[in-house]
C-alpha cells in the first residue's frame, strides 16, 4: 500500500521532524503521528452504524485531517494495528519508536445505554513514552466526526502548541456566472469542506461575510436595499438584519475576538470611516476622523488594539490604534501598498495583501511593523483571514479565467493548496474553535 | 443580457401592476414622453435622458475619484434633465478599479458616485431626487459612476 517512494518520504519527514523540535513559522518539517485505528470495547450497534465501524472510521478521518497540516505527517490507521481496549492507557511505545513515530493517538468509541457513544482521546509521546493529553466526549452517534475533529485537535496541539483547527467552519461568498449574470451566495461548510450548505438565497449581491467566534453568526454585506449594507445573520434560523438602521453605506464588518462587539466602515458623505458597534445592535461610535479612505478594521485578540487601512498617506497603509481610537501609527513602509490586514488569534502576526504593479499577494507583518514576510508568488491574491492556530491563512486568488478560487497557506514557506469548493469562491473567513 | 431581461420583465411587471391593482397610483410620465411614443413608463424617460444628455456614463482614471472636464459636461447635461424632470429619482452607481483590494474598491467606487451626487446638487438638482450605490470590483468595465433612474 506505501510505495518505496512514500516510505522514504516518510523517513526523511521523521528525520526533519526530529531535528526540528518545537517549530517555528518558517521552518518546512512535519512530525510523524501514529494513528493506529480506534479501539471499541463491545462492539455495539448504535444509530451511525456499530461502534466497530465507527472506531475505524474516526481513525481514518483524524488521520486525514492531520494530513491537511504542513506539521504533522500522519501515519493512517492500518489494520495490522488493532490493539485492545486496556491497551489504550497502555501502548507498546516500543513498537513506534521503530517506524518514527514521535507521537501516537489512540482511543476508543464506546456504546452508552442512553444510546450515546462514549469517544476516548489519548495522546502519547512516544519517544519519552508518557501521555500527553486526553479528552473524552460524549456524543449522538451521527456527531462522531466532530468528536474525530476534537482527537485531532488534541494531536495537533500536543505537536505544535496551537489550537487544531478541525472543528471550525470557514465561509465564503459562493459565486457562479460571470458579468451581470453573477449569483452570489453565502456559504458555510466545515474546515474539512464537509457539510456544506448556502444560508442566503442568491437574491441580492452579497460580499465579505464573517464568522462570529464560534460561528454560530455571520456579519457581512448584503444589498437587499439597493445599496451596501452591513447585515447580520443567524445561521441556525436565518433571520437576518441591517446592523446599524441607517440608509447609509457600510461595508467590511469584523467580530471582535469576544463577538461582543462588530467593527465596520460607514459613509456618512463621500468619506469611509471606522466604526464600532456593539453586535446587539445600538449606536455606533465613530473611531476614525480622516478625509482618506479608512476601511477593513480588525481587533488584536485582547480587543485592546485595532489595525486597519488608509489612503491618507496617497496609498492604502497599515495602521494601528487603541480601541478608542487613538494613537494611530503606520506600520507598514515597504514601497507598495498595503491592504485588508487581520489580526492573528495569537496576537504575533497581522496578514496583508501586498499590492504593486506585480499584483496582489498574501504576506505577514508584526504589529510593530517588523519582519514583513510575503507567503504567496499569485498575480491576483487577496482577502487573507487567520485560521484559529495562527499558522495558516485561506485567501482567495482568482484564476486565469477571472473565476475566484479559494488556498490556503501556511507560515513554513510551503506552496497554497486549494480549498475544493463545488464553485468560484470569494471573500473566505475562517471561524475560531466551537466550544 | 439576464439584466436587461430582468428590467423589462420589471417594466412590464409596474404597467400591468398599476393598471390592475386597486390602490396603487397610477404612474405619471412627463407630457410629451408618453404620447405615442413607443415605449411607455420608466423606459420612455430613460431613454430620453439617455438621449438628451448625452449618456448616462461618465469616467475616472484609475485610483481617483476626481470629475475631469468631459465628465462635468456630460453630468451638466445631466443636471439640466433632471431638473426639468423633478419627478424623477436616480441612483447614481459607483465602480471601483478592478486591480484593487475588494473593500477599498466599495469604499471608491461609492466616492465616486458622492462625487457624482455632490456635482448635482451643485448644479441646483434635489438632494431628494438623487441615492448612491457602489458596486465596488464586483462588477467589470471602467473605473465609472452610472446615473441609473430608478422611478
Amino acid at each position: 500500500m506505501i510505495s518505496p517512494h512514500r516510505t522514504s518520504l516518510l523517513l526523511a519527514a521523521a528525520c526533519l521532524g526530529s531535528a526540528a523540535g518545537a517549530q517555528q513559522p518558517g521552518t518546512a518539517a512535519a512530525t510523524v503521528v501514529a494513528v493506529p485505528p480506534l479501539s471499541t470495547p463491545d462492539n455495539k450497534p448504535t444509530s451511525a452504524g456499530n461502534t466497530f465501524s465507527l472506531a475505524w472510521q474516526a481513525s481514518k478521518l483524524i488521520a486525514q485531517d492531520l494530513q491537511t497540516t504542513s506539521e504533522v505527517m500522519p501515519l493512517p490507521p492500518s489494520e495490522k494495528d488493532y490493539y485492545s481496549f486496556p491497551e489504550v492507557t497502555a501502548p507498546s511505545f516500543i513498537k513506534w519508536r521503530t517506524n518514527g513515530s514521535k507521537f501516537l493517538v489512540m482511543g476508543f468509541v464506546q456504546a452508552r445505554s442512553d444510546k450515546r457513544i462514549t469517544f476516548g482521546c489519548y495522546v502519547y509521546d512516544v519517544d519519552k513514552g508518557r501521555e500527553v493529553s486526553r479528552k473524552g466526549f460524549v456524543v449522538d452517534p451521527g456527531e462522531w466526526q466532530r468528536a474525530a475533529h476534537k482527537c485531532s485537535g488534541l494531536a495537533y496541539t500536543a505537536v505544535t502548541g496551537a489550537p487544531g483547527i478541525f472543528d471550525t467552519r470557514i465561509t465564503y461568498v459562493a459565486e457562479s456566472g460571470v458579468g451581470a449574470a453573477k449569483t452570489e451566495r453565502i456559504a458555510v461548510m466545515d474546515s474539512d469542506g464537509s457539510n456544506h450548505r448556502y444560508v442566503t438565497s442568491g437574491d441580492t449581491m452579497v460580499l465579505t461575510p464573517r464568522l462570529s467566534p464560534r460561528a454560530a453568526r455571520i456579519a457581512y454585506v448584503g444589498y437587499e436595499g439597493g445599496k451596501p449594507q452591513v447585515r447580520l445573520l443567524d445561521i441556525a434560523s436565518g433571520a437576518q438584519h441591517p446592523l446599524v438602521p441607517n440608509d447609509a453605506i457600510s461595508f467590511a464588518p469584523r467580530f471582535s475576538p469576544d463577538g461582543s462587539k462588530i467593527l465596520f466602515s460607514m459613509m456618512l458623505g463621500p468619506n469611509s470611516e471606522i466604526y464600532v458597534a456593539s453586535a446587539e445592535g445600538g449606536p455606533a461610535r465613530r473611531l476614525t476622523f480622516s478625509p482618506a479612505v479608512d476601511t477593513d478594521a480588525s481587533f488584536s485578540p485582547d480587543g485592546s488594539k485595532i489595525v486597519f487601512e488608509s489612503d491618507r498617506s496617497g496609498s492604502q497603509q497599515l495602521y494601528v490604534m487603541n480601541s478608542d481610537g487613538s494613537g494611530q501609527q503606520r506600520i507598514s513602509f515597504g514601497g507598495a501598498a498595503y491592504a485588508t490586514p487581520e489580526w492573528s488569534p495569537d496576537g504575533q502576526w497581522i496578514a496583508f495583501t501586498r499590492r504593486d504593479p506585480g499584483g496582489r499577494r498574501i504576506g505577514i507583518i508584526k504589529p510593530d511593523g517588523t519582519g514583513e514576510r510575503l507567503l504567496t508568488n499569485g498575480v491576483a491574491d487577496e482577502s487573507p483571514a487567520w485560521a484559529a492556530s495562527s499558522r495558516e491563512l485561506i485567501f482567495q486568488r482568482a484564476g486565469p479565467t477571472g473565476v475566484p478560487a479559494l488556498y490556503r497557506v501556511t507560515l513554513d514557506g510551503s506552496d497554497p493548496r486549494n480549498v475544493v469548493i463545488p464553485q468560484g469562491g470569494s471573500d473566505p473567513d475562517w471561524s475560531g474553535v466551537i466550544d | 443580457m439576464r439584466r436587461i431581461l430582468l428590467l423589462s420583465a420589471l417594466a412590464l411587471l409596474a404597467t400591468s401592476a398599476s393598471a390592475q391593482l386597486p390602490g396603487l397610483r397610477k404612474r405619471t410620465g412627463p407630457p410629451g414622453t408618453q404620447q405615442g411614443a413607443p415605449l411607455s413608463g420608466i423606459d420612455a424617460l430613460r431613454a430620453d435622458f439617455a438621449t438628451r444628455s448625452g449618456g448616462d456614463t461618465v469616467f475616472f482614471g484609475i485610483g481617483s475619484a476626481v470629475l475631469g472636464a468631459p465628465a462635468r459636461a456630460t453630468l451638466a447635461a445631466q443636471a439640466m434633465w433632471l431638473r426639468q424632470h423633478p419627478e424623477v429619482v436616480v441612483r447614481v452607481e459607483g465602480y471601483g478599479d478592478a486591480g484593487d483590494t475588494g473593500d477599498h474598491a466599495l469604499a471608491l467606487g461609492a466616492r465616486r458616485a458622492e462625487e457624482v451626487r455632490d456635482y448635482f446638487v451643485l448644479l441646483g438638482v434635489r438632494s431628494a431626487q438623487l441615492s448612491t450605490t457602489s458596486w465596488g470590483k464586483e462588477r467589470p468595465g471602467s473605473p465609472r459612476a452610472v446615473t441609473v433612474l430608478v422611478r
